[in-house]
């Protein structure tokens, strides 16, 4: 049934540079709906969609100063103050899934304070875990690497660095004009995750998808300042403490589907789909991605940041969990173990 | 300072217009210009603050003219002046809220993606541009205001 | 208080400041500051406001409006506006109503080069007006054509106004100006079956001029033919994909310093001229541009939004109904309030509407433009029209606004066409794939 406020109860505000119906936003409402339930509706979540009233870019300087309650965050497009967070999210080789994403930033921000410091000021509620992105092409369908050369790609800028390795000919524009780009040939591709076909309409002017794995890895998402978080009582923090395993399960869901409904939507569009590259060609992929990521942690020392242990870390635990272990680092929280509702 | 404004706002819109007509020709020669979109947006920074101290110092803020055309000299002149005194206060609130902004984000190492750009410089000539407009408008309001501002 | 009555209280406080003559810009900002510091916190809204500047100025699709602009501005300093007019008025100026025929003409030209009706408005008017006149065109008649004329230098691609629509809605700038062509050119086309039907009923509104003779008719045409490659190679260039919108600012503008280049009017008091023009008109527009922004951030705040998107719902007309009721209330703001300011205030309250009508966000981006630009020339703030009287103080503002008159006439028809068939404005981006 519709959960209803009870009289007196907390209300907070909760914002999002994403329109209500983004996967993102789904997995939000769940949370939403989560939270009045659970405290019996003395906590009450009011949602402010489309960048009304936080930005994309700026949205953890905003939530810190109370500008929303509670917000999305993104400090792996952050242009400053998040260097760490950022640059981490490119350490995550031959990671399995989205819930070890998720696990082992948990790990990292355990281990290493520097994390920590990046995110002063604003209480964690949620880590997300990224799509695997894969290339969307015009002409030509990528079904080995060397087939890369030569393309113009719309790239993030941490691939730009692999995409050079490999012969492409990288490009950064807005991913507004990526559409018409495409569909005109200004560029001949872009690299970005399967559920673009549908959310971005990519799939009418890309006829050919390759699935690349660009391992990303997780990184906080979801933040509540520190102030507002002080005015919380100690019953309905206990709320917010619970609520963060359905609202992390909620996401994974929600990003697999968005990604599964691309797939789906791209057959149907005839796209060719081509899943996986020749095993030599996936070997060479791994040792540029590795490459690429100590390079990233050489360039976290411009920002005072030691990168190498954190890449170190990252990659022991990814290795652990291949071995088939469970690291002591992954706590009872971590999204596996929250009871997910379909 | 008109001077001045002009020179940095055309230098901005110059540079950035170059930006982009050279990452196009490169397209099509085969070069890549990457990084031309944060050179346009480095520039556009200055050539907006600077087009906005110049648009004040001109009086060239769009505004409504119905009521105080209608007005008498005196009270057209009272409400100008009072217009200046908010906008003062506005921009001096922008400037305080655009130091605040730059403040949570020095020690932040804030740079552009692609050429490592650092936006603090940019946001120091922004807070600097709304302190000059909040000024100009204080220095009308004082000076007394004999001429209405005009539509562009 | 309520949000909801905070918003209304915020939107009257709006209004009277605007009416005080307070700066828009300032005036939209102060409120929308205040009533974030009231809603939330002082803190939030000062954090709130310093983000939103500093995000607005550094805006790359942002960006390229002060590059359209300067375009535009050296394109008059090479002559275009008058060069459009003096070759459309050799063509057309003996038929009945033929210079002013020739105004709209020049004013669609440069339409294509120009992103805004103020300037469009005013550089064909300092052009056609003096020779109407020299005519013995009715003044009215011949300011109103001028004061409608410019509406299509906002419709016709470039748009500064669609540029902003483009930024607030997240839509697509290059379809947006697809979506803006024909109902540009039908706009121009509209105006010109009106002025010829006038004329021919009322022959003293436009008397003929003398007719020219074909052989000087084409050697004219050569002068227009490097205006003409411009605006060819930038809206062809846009459609076939050697560069994206944005990039079209920017090749345009070096395309517009070789016109004068080649016209020999790149002198130093020339460029000093453009260049200052377009600073002072950017300079502007950011200004009303981040205080539209905050002024609906406090809006959503409100949740006014929700209510009346809720209450067109609820009325269960259905999504024409609800388009009217908007058309009625641009139409009435529009009395009292600049264009890009209306644009930026109600594009994000009626956005949210509009797409859960399922009607399309480029669609409504033509309406919302189009509605806006009759808006520039309806009294008592058509501000186009106090362009035209800026041009000829000597013809008062009561007679502008009768001369307008008919053409508000043909807009409404026009207006009717686009919200009749979507087509209208959708059709050509989807063939462009835009
Ligand atoms: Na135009
Ligand atoms: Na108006």
């Amino acid at each position: 049934g519709k959960e209803e406020p009870a009289p007196g109860a907390v209300i907070l505000s909760y914002a999002s540079p994403y329109p209500p119906t983004h996967p993102f936003s789904r997995a939000d409402q769940e949370w939403m709906k989560a939270v009045t339930a659970k405290s019996g509706g003395k906590l009450v979540i009011k949602p402010f969609w489309s960048g009304s009233l936080i930005s994309s870019d700026q949205s953890m300087v905003e939530i810190r100063h109370g500008v929303a309650d509670i917000g999305l965050i993104t400090p792996i497009y952050a242009r400053g103050g998040a260097h760490a967070l950022r640059g981490q999210a490119g350490f995550y080789g031959d990671i399995k899934d989205l819930p070890d994403q998720v696990a082992i930033y948990k790990c990292l921000e355990a281990a290493f304070p520097v994390f920590g410091k990046e995110l002063e000021g604003l209480h964690v509620l949620a880590v997300q875990g990224g799509n695997f992105p894969g290339v969307l092409t015009r002409h030509k369908p990528i079904e080995t690497l060397e087939d890369l050369r030569g393309l113009r790609l719309r790239a993030q800028t941490e691939a730009l660095g692999m995409l050079r390795d490999l012969g492409a000919d990288p490009v950064n524009m807005p991913m507004g004009e990526v559409y018409s780009a495409l569909a005109k040939g200004v560029i001949d591709g872009v690299v970005a995750p399967a559920d673009t076909i549908t959310s971005l309409h990519f799939g009418e002017v890309a006829p050919y998808f390759t699935a690349l794995h660009f391992d990303r890895g997780a990184y906080p998402a979801r933040a509540m300042s520190d102030k507002a978080w002080q005015r919380l009582t100690p019953e309905l923090r206990q709320v917010m403490v619970e609520t963060q395993p359905i609202w992390e399960a909620a996401l994974a869901r929600q990003i697999l589907v968005a990604e599964e409904r691309g797939l789906e939507k791209g057959a149907d569009l005839g796209m060719r789909m081509i899943m996986a590259l020749p095993p030599a060609d996936q070997e060479r992929f791994r040792s540029l991605y590795a490459e690429n990521a100590r390079r990233i942690a050489d360039e976290l020392a411009h920002f005072d940041v030691d990168g190498h242990p954190i890449l170190t870390h990252a990659q022991d635990l990814i290795a652990a969990r291949a071995r088939g272990e469970t690291p002591a680092c992954f706590g009872p929280e971590n999204p596996q173990q929250a009871e997910v509702s379909p | 300072m008109t001077r001045i404004s002009f020179l940095l706002g055309s230098a901005g819109l110059l540079v950035a217009m170059s930006a982009d007509a050279i990452a196009v020709l490169g397209r099509h020669v085969g070069f890549t210009f990457l990084g031309a979109i944060e050179i346009v947006q480095a520039s556009v920074v200055l050539a907006a603050s600077a087009a906005m101290v110049g648009a004040t110092l001109s009086g060239a803020h769009a505004r409504v003219h119905i009521l105080i055309e209608r007005l008498g000299t005196l009270w057209h002149r009272r409400m100008d002046h009072g217009a200046d005194l908010i906008s003062c206060l506005f921009f001096l609130f922008l400037a305080a809220g655009s130091a605040w902004v730059a403040a949570d984000l020095w020690a932040g190492f804030e740079v552009t993606e692609i050429l490592g750009l650092p936006l603090r410089w940019l946001r120091l000539v922004w807070i600097g541009s709304c302190l000059l407009i909040a000024g100009l408008f204080l220095w009308r309001a004082l000076t007394q205001p004999t001429e209405p501002g005009h539509d562009a | 208080m309520t949000p909801e009555l905070w918003g209304a209280a915020g939107v009257l406080v709006l209004l009277i400041m605007l009416t005080l003559g307070l700066p828009i810009g300032v005036a939209l900002a102060a409120v929308g500051a205040g009533g974030i510091a009231i809603l939330v916190t002082p803190e939030a809204a000062m954090i709130k406001a310093g983000v939103v500047a500093f995000e607005t100025i550094a805006k790359y699709e942002l960006g390229v409006l002060p590059l359209f602009l300067l375009m535009a501005h050296l394109c008059f300093a090479a002559g275009a506006s008058r060069d459009f007019f003096d070759v459309a008025a050799r063509f057309i100026g003996h038929r009945p109503g033929g210079l002013a025929l020739a105004s709209i003409a020049g004013c669609a030209g440069f339409g294509a080069i120009s992103g805004s009706s103020l300037a469009t408005a005013a550089t064909i008017g300092s052009v056609a007006l003096p020779e109407m006149r020299k005519h013995n065109y009715s003044p009215a008649f011949a300011t109103g054509a001028l004061a409608a004329g410019g509406t299509l230098g906002a419709l016709i691609p470039p748009s500064g106004a669609l540029i902003v629509f483009g930024i607030i809605a997240e839509q697509s700038i290059g379809r947006l100006f697809a979506a803006a062509v024909i109902p540009g050119l039908s706009q121009a086309l509209f105006y010109m079956v009106g002025i010829y039907i006038l004329c021919r009923i009322w022959p003293e509104l436009g008397p003929k001029t003398a007719r020219v003779p074909w052989r000087d008719r084409l050697p004219a045409l050569r002068r227009i033919i490097d205006i003409l490659a411009l605006v060819m190679f930038v809206v062809g260039g846009l459609m076939v994909g050697w560069f994206t919108p944005t990039e079209a600012a920017s090749v345009g503008a070096v395309g517009s310093f070789l016109l004068c280049a080649i016209r020999g009017a790149l002198t130093r008091a020339a460029m000093t001229k453009a260049l200052a023009d377009t600073l002072r008109t950017t300079g502007m527009i950011y200004v009303v541009i981040i205080g539209a922004i905050l002024f609906s951030t406090f809006v959503s705040l409100t949740g006014i939004t929700g209510h009346m998107s809720a209450l067109v719902t609820d009325l269960g007309a259905g999504p024409m109904v609800a388009v009217l009721v908007i058309a009625l209330l641009l139409l009435v703001l529009g009395s009292f309030l600049d264009g890009l300011a209306l644009m930026l205030l109600t594009a994000p309250i009626f956005l949210p509407i509009i797409v859960e009508l399922g009607l399309s966000p480029i669609w409504f981006g033509i309406f919302l433009v189009r509605t806006m630009e009759i808006g520039f020339v309806h009294p008592p703030l058509g501000l186009n029209c106090y362009v035209i009287h800026g041009i000829a103080k000597d013809i008062p503002l009561g007679t502008i606004f009768r001369g307008i008159v008919p053409f508000l006439a043909i807009d409404f028809v026009h207006l009717a066409v686009i919200i009749a068939f979507p087509a209208v404005t959708l059709w050509l981006p989807s063939v462009l794939g835009a």
